[in-house]
């Protein structure tokens, strides 16, 4: 009898850590947690794309267990057909794209019909449509009181290299069915928001002798020089009030990560080491940085303030963990657990602590890079490739929900969101 | 006693993978807004012409030019190999009688990720310029620059191809 529970145990420890929230083995065990909703399409065209997006931003809250049926009706009407009863919520839209977008929203009570919440979004272009219906929801999540989502309504931006020596600079939104190229031309590089309100970006452009870091308002197109050095210029992260940055430069040809103070316009030297010294992030208060170097002779995540010399070793395991991300104390990294020198090599992610050693994978098969915070933490943006397929992927870290969108683009340079 | 903890932990363990939040209670709202907080039409920007990637300069940038030579490196390698000795010979000559200044270019093959990819370009193309350094071409007329993964001279998949892809290469600044 009691092998039977080992057994028990062990295959329920097993399926809740090591496959719990990969984008492919993910095991949907909360379904009774989340509240049941269905979505009844009122538009003139009828859209499944529309339809689809909506069950995006639903199930990757991780509050909402959504029917996948594309119901059809009256948005103005308040009787519920004997099928949708069983709904907890029942959410009537509308989107009239003939001159410009509006979608209008209508939330239900599944039980007797009742109205919960209506509003009506609207923008004069059609383009940009996927963002109405990440407000609708992200609206209606906060009007029920649940963790907040509003990272659903963000821009991703991205640089994907377009020829050999030239790349353009794109928006997003999460979903990619919205997309916008806003630099072509040229070699320019690993685009990075500027402010919380995603008005400016930083990026690296090659166009001089040497690298130049660019400050660009993707509203006016006004855009300055911040810093140019030899050799490499990447802005790998800003402070939480926008006032630093955290750069990888190499003004004396060895890459070494700097804190550069846009008031002053002057640099402090953060790591010094021969070898590699790159991607700092800001972790805990900001005092200190997370980053990769390879001073053990391969790439791996280490920790250093940025006012004192010591440096502590944050991964114990693997032989080449090369890209990181921190939000406050949580770090993301990828981890390569194959060794071909060429292509078909393994690499997942992991989510650890800068104040722990408590390790956990996110992802279990397939290429897994890139990966990135939402602005609040709350979630996980990676790019997943199996076979010659491209994904991008997202993970809700409460939640474990997890979604995955092709990645029909060039070749993706770097991510942020 | 065993069979008690061992169920116990079963069903600790089940209890813990499902908790989860209850939907609230609602009151009715009724909102009307606008889409106005999504933001206006954003910008595109064309910089064609702006230097790289304008064909003039990029015409040769993925080899060696003005009498340099590139050099190639191993996987993940940023030291100079003895087979590269004749090119870096060549180099040293070009380089002690070049009048402008020499442009050091680090490239990588496609197996990498963003910065560190960039990072390891650096590192070859630094290499090379403290080679030439120690060899008398003077530091001050060399400049580095890595071009990461982004300017292969090859895009075949194959091992002759990423090697290509492994390089350094040289040129004067015009």
């Amino acid at each position: 009898m009691q092998y039977v529970f080992v057994v028990l145990l062990a295959m329920n420890l097993f399926t809740s850590t090591l496959f719990a929230v990969d984008a492919r083995l993910k095991i949907e065990k909360d379904v009774e947690q989340r509240v049941r909703i269905a979505l009844v399409d009122g538009s003139m065209d009828q859209s499944s794309k529309v339809f689809n997006i909506f069950l995006s931003d639903l199930k990757i809250s991780g509050h909402f267990l959504a029917d996948t049926v594309h119901h059809q009706g009256d948005i103005s009407s308040n009787m519920l057909p004997p099928t949708l009863k069983s709904q907890e919520y029942v959410l009537r839209y509308s989107l009239n794209q003939q001159s410009g977008s509006q979608l209008d929203v209508r939330l239900l009570k599944g039980s007797d019909g009742s109205q919960l919440f209506k509003k009506s979004y609207s923008i004069p272009t059609t383009d940009k449509m996927p963002f109405l219906i990440h407000k609708a929801i992200s609206d209606i999540n906060d009007m029920m009181q649940y963790p907040d989502i509003s990272w659903i309504t963000r821009y991703v931006v991205y640089a994907v290299y377009s020829s050999p020596g030239l790349s353009e600079i794109r928006l997003a939104d999460y979903t990619f069915n919205y997309k916008k190229t806003i630099i072509r031309g040229g070699l320019n590089l690993f685009p990075k928001w500027a402010d919380k309100d995603q008005r400016s970006l930083y990026y690296t452009s090659y166009k001089g002798t040497v690298p130049a870091l660019y400050k660009l308002n993707i509203y006016n197109g006004s855009k300055e020089e911040i810093v140019s050095s030899d050799g490499m210029l990447v802005c790998s992260d800003v402070n939480s009030n926008g006032t630093k940055l955290l750069l990888t430069m190499a003004p004396e040809g060895q890459a070494d990560i700097y804190e550069y103070n846009l008031g002053s316009r002057s640099k402090t030297r953060v790591t010094d080491f021969k070898g590699i010294d790159v991607n700092g992030k800001y972790v805990d208060d900001e005092n200190s940085i997370v980053f990769i170097s390879n001073r053990l002779g391969y790439a791996n995540v280490f920790k250093k303030s940025i006012h004192s010399p010591a440096t502590s070793q944050v991964v114990y395991h693997g032989r080449n963990n090369n890209a990181c991300d921190a939000h406050g104390g949580k770090i993301v990294y990828s981890s390569r657990e194959s060794n071909n020198a060429f292509g078909g090599n393994t690499f997942n992610l992991y989510l650890t602590s800068s104040g722990s050693s408590d390790t956990r994978p996110l992802t279990t098969t397939g290429t897994n890079q890139f990966p990135r915070f939402s602005s609040d933490g709350s979630t996980v943006l990676f790019l997943k490739q199996s076979g010659r397929s491209s994904s991008i992927g997202y993970i809700n870290l409460t939640s474990q929900q997890s979604l995955l969108f092709p990645f029909n683009d060039r070749k993706i340079q770097s991510i942020d969101w | 006693m065993t069979q008690k903890l061992l169920i116990a932990g079963t069903v600790l363990s089940l209890l813990l993978s499902g908790c989860g939040q209850n939907a609230p209670e609602l009151d009715g709202k009724n909102n009307i807004t606008d889409g106005s907080d999504i933001g206006g039409d954003t910008v595109s920007i064309d910089e064609n012409g702006a230097g790289y990637g304008s064909g003039g300069s990029m015409g040769n940038y993925n080899s060696s030019s003005d009498g340099f030579r590139s050099v190639y490196f191993g996987f993940g390698d940023y030291t100079i190999a003895p087979n590269m000795e004749s090119n870096m010979n060549t180099n040293v000559k070009v380089g002690s009688s070049a009048s402008a200044k020499i442009k050091i270019e680090g490239n990588c093959d496609e197996f990498g990720t963003d910065e560190y990819n960039y990072a390891l370009g650096l590192k070859r193309a630094k290499a090379v310029k403290d080679s030439l350094a120690a060899q008398g071409v003077s530091s001050s007329k060399m400049v580095l620059v890595s071009f990461g993964e982004s300017s292969p001279v090859c895009n075949e998949p194959s091992d002759t191809c990423y090697d290509r892809n492994r390089r350094v290469d040289l040129r004067l600044v015009k």
